[in-house]
């Protein structure tokens, strides 16, 4: 639904659908759908964060093709409408992008456009920080937003709310300011050397220690002894998955879509893990900052996005994992909508973010933005990322998004 | 084989029944009075392993011999005083440090801050270096030059034991601390107030105790001080010389008033001593103000650190239940006593990275207010690094190439079957201190049989101790 017809409806039906809709559901009811294990948006839901490093063009991502002002700007960049997947009569996918058709069919795939943010920073660095801290307005800023979330869980020494996933040093978003958020670079990081039966001793040795050590006595000797129980469970069951093998899906030879194979082997395994990040992009060179020579460079890019997030769906659904699991992309700004005569295209504003998972509606939220409304070159925003995080954070992960984020935003139709 | 004295008889009498429940109120005049060992609380090899785990970052069996030698009184002033050869050592190392500062990046300076625990003649001074890069919290992610953050350290070190007053006035001055706060610039115009704010709420009065309006008239002070290509200027067109009123005071106030008006905040002793506290004596409970007290009024006199770290080392409370076994080590700690447990050297390079990954990265603390540490450096997947760690620096061969092979260090020490060489790791890394069931179940796992044969056992058994959450305790 376009956001214009959204708005339309919402000012048609005014607040008394809200108030009808409020009291329908009786509270025994909603506690009960609160502690249902089938509730997947409470407890066990899963989100996945996908850091696109270098800015991805959005414009010739999902293309507005039948849009004159897109033809006239990019000369050598252009697709028509012979070019695109078309999704209507005014937006067209990447030709790239096939695998995101097929889920868009099956509503695996919800398409968010024109997410940015107020006073676009055209500088990598600090466009990312405002991605990776979401509060831009607070200088100085010393955690990410996903380090506070993990901040503020209550599992302390026993649970590890989430972990970066892949080689490269740890994107700021998970910088939290009490908690340790591991970077797995394979699953055998999580693995004892020696194998986790023996790793901490005989045992008796463990079983001695689980009845003489108590939390009465020192504390930290009982977090001790409750965080070598449970890491010895991790590593039991992440060896239990490597021993299942791969699993039987098909997962193409991209370097992205062998570390999704890893986060969905790790959520096959259970460990509690709430929120995965993983990156594309910032390990070779450039990744998606295309200053010239942009089409092959960004066409490969897509592929190896596409390809391996569908993937990564089509193994979570076979697994019957995939409700519980929401996949979101993001990178720190789009391009300039006018070429830059290299051939590329140059730091611009918003772009769209990519939902996918199975418990989502599907579909494309909000409208493309204009192409002849914009901010010094670039597409303007008319959603800001943090309502983006504040939808997955609170409905989705049931976390509280308004303490994480330091502020209220409202969220997004997605669920 | 020496024998160290064993703490059997004595495992739930550690300390006075002192529980670390904060509910129960310690004599803060007891608590910091001088340690005078007694029957019910004999110096023995637990306590000097907990003084050594404390003071340094970890001992051989030879240094805790010496330490059950020669008394806790002794033993004390060693650790405090700057020994004979401190500057000879100094000296050759800050030339290494320089040099790898100017043609290296970050990664090798850490591995020679790594060497230089290692190796260091005055340990204590290290430990304490240390917890000043965590209090201030300067990380090289925003300094990012190898030079500067050398010299922040280098300045740490100088007042590690020194007074905290000349310790926050160098700070004030020092381009690291300016940078990782986003301080370079503070023009007249529009004062930089973000080291103002570090300053009140981390470096000395505390959350709470400071308005906005104190943090507006403090930056005026500061204004003019620039950070220029690496370089502290004072631009004196753009300095703020008018009267201004901070926390009460009125004045024609310069940086340096704003220092000493800070620290003569009542607050700022007890923010210090708190910090001491849980670094020294325990992370297991918040200390009451009243138990904190004598040394808050000890901070006050002449901001002198030593003679805290001294008090708080020689004491009652120190060799307390309420201390012992009352930390978690730190990544730092936890790699650094593996080797210093068999007097060994390891690559400190690697090291760095392993260490890093168990969250404390030196010269990158996580945020500006440094590293939480006690549980918080724990969860199920830094348990299994810091298992794979130890694994990795104790093999025959590898990350340390057998240099810290207990092993081989058990038969050096005259241990000819595999479980001698158990019973000597158990005294040598928790003392024997451990639960009886906990101690009988580990020993029979280890084989009756000569260590020439089970020299892999006894390699895996070392790991196994040092693993237990008495071996990852300080």
């Amino acid at each position: 639904m376009s956001q214009s017809r959204r708005e339309f409806l919402k000012s048609m039906l005014g607040t008394a659908s809200f108030l009808s809709l409020a009291p329908a559901v009786p509270a025994f009811l909603q506690r009960a759908a609160w502690a249902s294990p089938q509730d997947s948006s409470r407890g066990d839901s899963i989100l996945v964060v996908l850091q696109l490093s270098g800015g991805n063009d959005g414009l010739n991502t999902v293309v507005p093709y039948a849009d004159d002002a897109y033809g006239r700007n990019r000369d050598t960049l252009r697709l028509d409408a012979r070019d695109v997947i078309t999704l209507d009569t005014y937006l067209g996918l990447h030709p790239q992008l096939t695998s995101f058709k097929r889920l868009l069919d099956s509503s695996q795939l919800t398409i968010v456009q024109g997410v940015g943010y107020p006073r676009s920073d055209r500088d990598h660095d600090r466009a990312m920080n405002q991605w990776h801290t979401a509060r831009p307005d607070e200088l100085n800023c010393q955690t990410g937003w996903i380090g506070r979330a993990v901040d503020a869980q209550q599992g302390g020494s026993s649970s590890v709310p989430a972990a970066f996933v892949g080689p490269i040093e740890q994107p700021f978003a998970l910088r939290a300011e009490r908690s340790v958020v591991p970077s797995v670079r394979d699953l055998s990081d999580l693995i004892p050397a020696g194998g986790s039966a023996q790793a901490f001793g005989d045992p008796a040795v463990v079983a001695a220690g689980a009845t003489t050590r108590s939390a009465g006595d020192n504390p930290l000797l009982a977090t001790l002894q409750q965080a070598t129980v449970t890491a010895q469970q991790m590593g039991a069951k992440v060896e239990t998955v490597l021993s299942e093998g791969k699993s039987t899906a098909e997962y193409p030879s991209f370097t992205l879509a062998g570390q999704l194979q890893m986060v969905a082997q790790l959520i096959r395994a259970e460990l509690g893990v709430r929120i995965f990040l993983v990156e594309l992009g910032g390990g070779g060179i450039g990744g998606f900052d295309n200053h010239a020579n942009q089409r092959d460079n960004h066409a490969a890019l897509l592929r190896e996005l596409s390809e391996s997030i569908a993937a990564f769906c089509g193994d979570l659904e076979r697994q019957n994992l995939l409700s519980r699991v929401l996949l979101m992309t993001f990178s720190e700004f789009g391009r300039t909508v006018t070429e830059n005569g290299r051939r590329g295209t140059d730091h611009g504003a918003a772009a769209p973010v990519f939902l996918a998972g199975g418990g989502l509606r599907g579909g494309i939220l909000g409208d493309h933005p204009s192409l002849t409304d914009l901010e010094q070159d670039a597409l303007k925003f008319h959603i800001d990322y943090r309502r983006v995080y504040s939808t997955v954070l609170g409905q989705w992960l049931g976390y509280d998004a308004d303490a994480i984020l330091g502020a209220r935003y409202e969220t997004l139709d997605i669920v | 084989m020496l024998a160290i004295p064993q703490s059997q008889t004595e495992r739930d009498s550690t300390g006075p029944s002192v529980r670390a429940d904060s509910s129960i109120e310690v004599d803060p005049r007891w608590a910091w009075a001088e340690y005078q060992p007694d029957e019910k609380r004999p110096w023995n090899a637990v306590r000097a392993g907990h003084l050594l785990r404390r003071a340094t970052f970890g001992a051989s069996w030879d240094e805790l011999e010496q330490a059950v030698a020669a008394g806790p009184r002794r033993t004390i002033d060693q650790l405090v005083h700057s020994p004979a050869d401190l500057a000879q050592f100094e000296q050759t190392m800050s030339q290494d440090e320089e040099a790898v500062a100017r043609a290296s990046g970050i990664d090798s300076l850490r591995a020679w801050w790594l060497r230089r625990m290692i190796r260091s003649p005055h340990p204590l001074q290290e430990k304490m270096t240390l917890f000043w890069h965590s209090h201030f919290g300067v990380s090289n992610s925003r300094v990012n030059d190898s030079q500067l953050m050398l010299q922040h350290v280098q300045m740490l070190r100088l007042h590690a034991l020194g007074s905290y007053r000349a310790l926050l006035e160098a700070a004030a001055q020092d381009p690291a601390v300016l940078m990782s706060v986003g301080a370079e610039r503070s023009p007249k115009s529009q004062p930089n107030e973000q080291f103002i704010r570090q300053l009140m709420e981390q470096y000395s009065v505390g959350p709470g105790h400071y308005g906005d309006e104190d943090v507006r008239e403090a930056a005026r002070a500061f204004t003019g001080w620039a950070v220029l290509r690496g370089q502290l200027r004072f631009l004196a067109h753009e300095h703020d010389a008018g009267p201004k009123k901070v926390l009460g005071k009125q004045g024609d106030w310069e940086a340096q008033d704003i220092v000493r008006i800070v620290l003569e905040q009542p607050t700022t002793p007890r923010l210090l001593a708190r910090k001491l506290y849980r670094y020294l004596v325990s992370e297991a409970d918040e200390p009451s103000d009243t138990l904190l007290e004598p040394l808050a009024d000890m901070l006050a006199q002449q901001y002198d650190v030593g003679v805290v770290v001294e008090t708080i080392l020689r004491s009652n409370q120190f060799f307390s239940a309420a201390a012992y076994r009352r930390r978690v080590k730190s990544p730092v700690e936890f790699a650094l006593g593996l080797v210093l447990a068999v007097a060994g050297d390891a690559p400190t390079q690697s090291m760095g990275n392993a260490l890093a990954a168990l969250g404390q990265n030196l010269y990158s603390p996580p945020t500006t207010g440094g590293w939480s540490g006690g549980p918080r450096w724990i969860n199920p997947v830094t348990m299994i690094a810091r298992q794979k760690l130890a694994r990795a620096m104790l093999a025959e061969k590898g990350a340390s190439d057998g240099a810290l092979d207990p092993a081989e260090a058990a038969r050096a020490k005259g241990c000819s079957t595999a479980r001698e060489a158990a019973e000597w790791l158990l005294r040598l890394y928790v003392q024997d201190d451990l639960p009886e069931a906990v101690r009988t179940a580990l020993l029979a796992s280890v084989p009756d049989a000569a260590l020439a044969s089970s020299q892999d056992r006894v390699r895996a058994f070392a790991v196994e101790v040092v693993m237990l959450p008495e071996g990852q305790l300080s």
